[in-house]
């Protein structure tokens, strides 16, 4: 047996920066002090999670760097908030035929180079996405067929089949839109060459990003003189940073630092529903965990309040299934789910569960919280007859086998939203009986169906039902057991103003984000 | 001489093949495919698309046999081109040297640091082997052995940055950025140096030609100044070329903790990308600099020997 909570070597280590703190703020929008007053000749400095690995290529992950830096901007967005995708370069949006959206561009819009944004530049920069090597998630040739401007005004986005997704893709930072001078045969170029509210203006490698008012932004006065976004990979040390005031604002904020923060003076801490559910995955495609049963069992038997408490430290909420029960296509049946450790013993007995061999967990270690986690579930499941035996992995050593049904369970998480701000791409790859990434190898044709006809459902309403209907399925067929629900955190000096926490940080800095004079 | 340099010559070339060839080997035999773990260091997140991987793998050449991948990466190296990264693809040289001037600068000013500190703490506890001071100096030092640098670091910039505010948390931008850095990196060398001072004196200070010394008429200062001091210089050439070959690609957590953008964080970013040109090239660089540098510390000791040996005599 595991110690309860094994020591993690460098997360500890941190953890002496670590001070005793205060309650969580559970909110998104930053408290405004209310005698604050902008700034307008103040700079900000943002302290980011990752750092740029691609040469700024648009359809990489550097396109979060340029969007929340406030250089880069897309056709639509998403506003988290009403849950809603909104105008952004393109002002309207229509679905012309079943595999046809147009998009008018908006007029008078400037790249930061002097040259106007017209439908050719939109056209060429959404090519140049399609046409990548390693094409972006949210926006390739296999949901898109052609983009093409039919004025000049209007761009159309063509799809093979019918995609009511489409303004969403648009949303997505990697189908920002640059000037044309940006795309050059060594790499992209985005300096001078966005249309957002800030313009970078130099970069010291795996450092930082240096960005400039831009003067003629499109949509209203910049209300800062300029940024800073450094890229700083180590949680504890952008906690320090944003405690000392070396940073305004700090993405990310690890758990082991939260204490220190809300006990700091000058320091907001901001949380929000992460889309992430820890979850454990389980091979439904082998015994005995092809069994209904024994899977309902496993779920029965944890205690997902002591592990939220306990490892997450109250960093994360018990899970309630599939969804984060503020997802609006989370359905209303959220009922969290409390340990039953007799009913637990009862389902197993009816399936005939004999502990012929240990079941194995697979915790990867890109996840340090993993092995702690680990170690709880090993306890439960012990309670009810279940052995369990735990193996720590690298998530791709693991992946081969976990692909190809040669193991029992594995902890993981996974982004529900990471390409677009609706769940279909996550719940057809993950959960569709030809899914891409169908690790728990569930197959369901009613399940199939209802995504089936998701993907092509314009409606939001209807389809986020269809999504619940979906997730009820895999609720009721305990599919895998969901953990806890992560919560995005990130940090902010007091005297930043209007700040709106994103949980997927890919806006960060807009033209409304303020500094008062400290 | 000319032998001595055809030796290392030898041993660097050999030095260099045998690094490239095994770091080039570390993406095949570890677990996990090579190009899937090049396109998640670009686009985060598990499912990946197989026409993805197929692609990628073909306009890379992976999917070539890998001794025509390796020797064509030797026969680019030798004509002078380092390739183009996998991940960024921007020439590896252009990642390779900023980073590699950052590290020296860190190393460089660890280990003066650690000299600085090192010289005078082992002569006085050399001079009193047994004295307070030496038992003090030698708990202290052995102690600092101890420390690992993911704890050393975090308290550093607890007390420093934190607490005091006078250097800042993290960063590479001015002295104040680097002095957390290379303190931290300078504790455990500037244990091993005192300990290699230390025993360098007392082994000069018991050797016949000290009093000989004062026989001559030299005062006690004078001797150990002339006879003894240059004995522990003898040993430290060797142990800072050791350190500096050591901490050139060794300082990954001082770098990730006080995110300094050097050639630990490069390789190690690499490595885990699989990120194959980028891998080579900087070990590769890496290797030949710890080479040059043992081998100008080989001079640089034979030198000190002849010197020393000379006053001695």
């Amino acid at each position: 047996m595991r110690s309860f909570l094994r020591p993690r070597v460098l997360v500890a280590a941190l953890a002496t920066l670590t001070l005793a703190g205060c309650g969580f703020s559970g909110t998104q929008t930053q408290a405004v002090q209310p005698t604050a007053v902008a700034d307008t000749s103040q700079r900000i400095v943002v302290d980011n999670f990752r750092a740029p690995v691609a040469n700024w290529a648009v359809e990489s992950d550097a396109a979060y760097i340029l969007s929340l830096s406030g250089c880069l901007e897309t056709l639509t967005t998403f506003n988290q908030a009403e849950g809603k995708v909104l105008p952004s370069l393109a002002t309207e949006w229509k679905q012309t035929s079943p595999l046809d959206w147009d998009f008018s561009i908006r007029q008078g819009v400037k790249f930061q180079d002097g040259k106007d944004l017209t439908a050719e530049s939109v056209v060429s920069a959404l090519n140049h996405v399609l046409d990548a090597k390693v094409p972006a998630r949210a926006f390739n040739r296999t949901m898109i067929s052609s983009i093409t401007a039919v004025d000049a005004q209007t761009v159309r986005v063509s799809t093979p089949a019918e995609n009511p997704l489409v303004p969403y893709r648009l949303a997505s930072v990697n189908t920002g839109i640059l000037a044309p001078a940006a795309y050059k045969p060594e790499g992209l170029d985005p300096f001078g060459h966005c249309t957002g509210p800030f313009t970078p203006v130099s970069e010291k490698a795996k450092q930082s990003l240096t960005l400039d008012r831009n003067e003629n932004y499109w949509g209203g006065e910049v209300q800062l003189a300029g940024a800073e976004i450094r890229f700083i990979t180590n949680g504890a040390t952008r906690a320090a940073q944003v405690q000392t005031g070396e940073a305004d604002i700090s993405l990310s904020i690890p758990v082991a630092s939260l204490a220190a923060l809300k006990a700091a003076d000058g320091v907001s801490v901001l949380g929000a529903d992460s889309p992430r559910t820890a979850t454990m995955y389980m091979n439904n495609g082998r015994a005995p965990l092809d069994n209904v049963d024994i899977r309902k069992a496993i779920r029965e038997a944890l205690d997902l309040d002591a592990l939220a408490a306990s490892v997450y430290e109250g960093a994360a909420l018990p899970a309630t299934g599939p969804f984060a029960p503020s997802e609006p296509w989370a359905g209303d049946k959220q009922d969290q789910q409390v340990q039953d450790l007799e009913e637990a013993r009862k389902l197993l007995a009816g399936a005939g569960y004999t502990a012929d061999r240990p079941l194995e967990i697979i915790a990867i270690v890109e996840r340090a919280e993993f092995a702690d986690v680990a170690a709880v579930v090993q306890e439960n499941l012990k309670t009810i007859g279940i052995p369990v035996t735990i193996t720590s992995k690298e998530y791709a050593s693991a992946e081969p086998d976990v692909l190809a049904g040669n193991y029992d369970m594995l902890l993981s998480q996974r982004n529900r939203l990471i390409d677009i701000a609706d769940p279909i791409g996550f719940l057809t790859a993950d959960y569709t009986c030809k899914g891409t990434y169908n690790l728990s190898h569930f197959c369901d044709p009613e399940y199939d169906r209802i995504i089936a006809e998701a993907a092509k459902t314009l409606d939001t309403g209807e389809r986020y039902k269809l999504y619940a209907a979906a997730g009820q399925i895999l609720q009721d067929q305990a599919v895998n057991a969901w953990l806890v629900n992560e919560q995005a955190t990130d940090a902010t000096r007091t005297n930043v103003l209007g700040y709106v926490q994103d949980p997927l940080s890919r806006y960060v800095l807009t033209a409304k984000t303020a500094k008062a004079a400290s | 001489m000319l032998q001595f340099i055809t030796k290392r010559t030898a041993t660097l070339v050999a030095a260099v093949l045998v690094s490239s060839f095994a770091v080039f080997l570390i993406p095949y035999f570890t677990p996990g495919d090579p190009v899937r773990k090049i396109i998640r260091s670009r686009v985060a997140g598990d499912a990946i698309d197989d026409s993805a991987v197929q692609g990628l793998s073909e306009s890379l050449g992976l999917d070539d046999p890998l001794a025509v991948q390796y020797f064509r990466w030797l026969a680019d190296f030798f004509s002078g081109d380092m390739g183009l990264s996998f991940v960024s693809r921007t020439p590896v040289a252009e990642q390779v040297l900023p980073a590699l001037s950052v590290t020296l600068s860190l190393v460089l000013m660890s280990l003066g640091l650690a000299a600085a500190l090192s010289l005078p703490l082992g002569i006085i506890s050399g001079l009193r082997p047994g004295s307070t001071a030496d038992k003090a100096i030698t708990a202290i030092t052995q102690a600092l052995i101890a420390m690992p640098e993911y704890w050393v670091a975090p308290v550093l910039v607890l007390v420093f940055a934190l607490k005091l505010s006078i250097l800042p948390t993290a960063g590479w931008n001015d002295l104040s950025s680097a002095v957390l850095p290379a303190l931290t990196l300078a504790l455990r060398p500037i244990s091993f140096f005192t300990s290699a001072v230390r025993a360098g004196i007392i082994d000069a200070a018991a050797a016949e030609h000290v009093p000989a010394a004062r026989a001559r008429g030299l005062s006690q200062g004078q001797a150990i100044l002339r006879h003894v001091v240059p004995n522990g210089l003898v040993p430290l050439s060797t142990l800072f070329a050791v350190w500096f070959a050591g901490l050139l690609g060794g300082s990954v957590i001082v770098e990730v903790i006080f995110a300094v953008p050097g050639m630990g964080r490069l390789l190690f970013d690499a490595v885990v990308n699989s990120d194959i040109p980028l891998a080579q090239g900087g070990v590769v660089v890496v290797v030949a600099l710890a080479v040059g540098v043992t081998t100008l510390a080989d001079f640089v000791h034979r030198f000190l020997s002849r010197t020393v040996g000379g006053t001695l005599a």
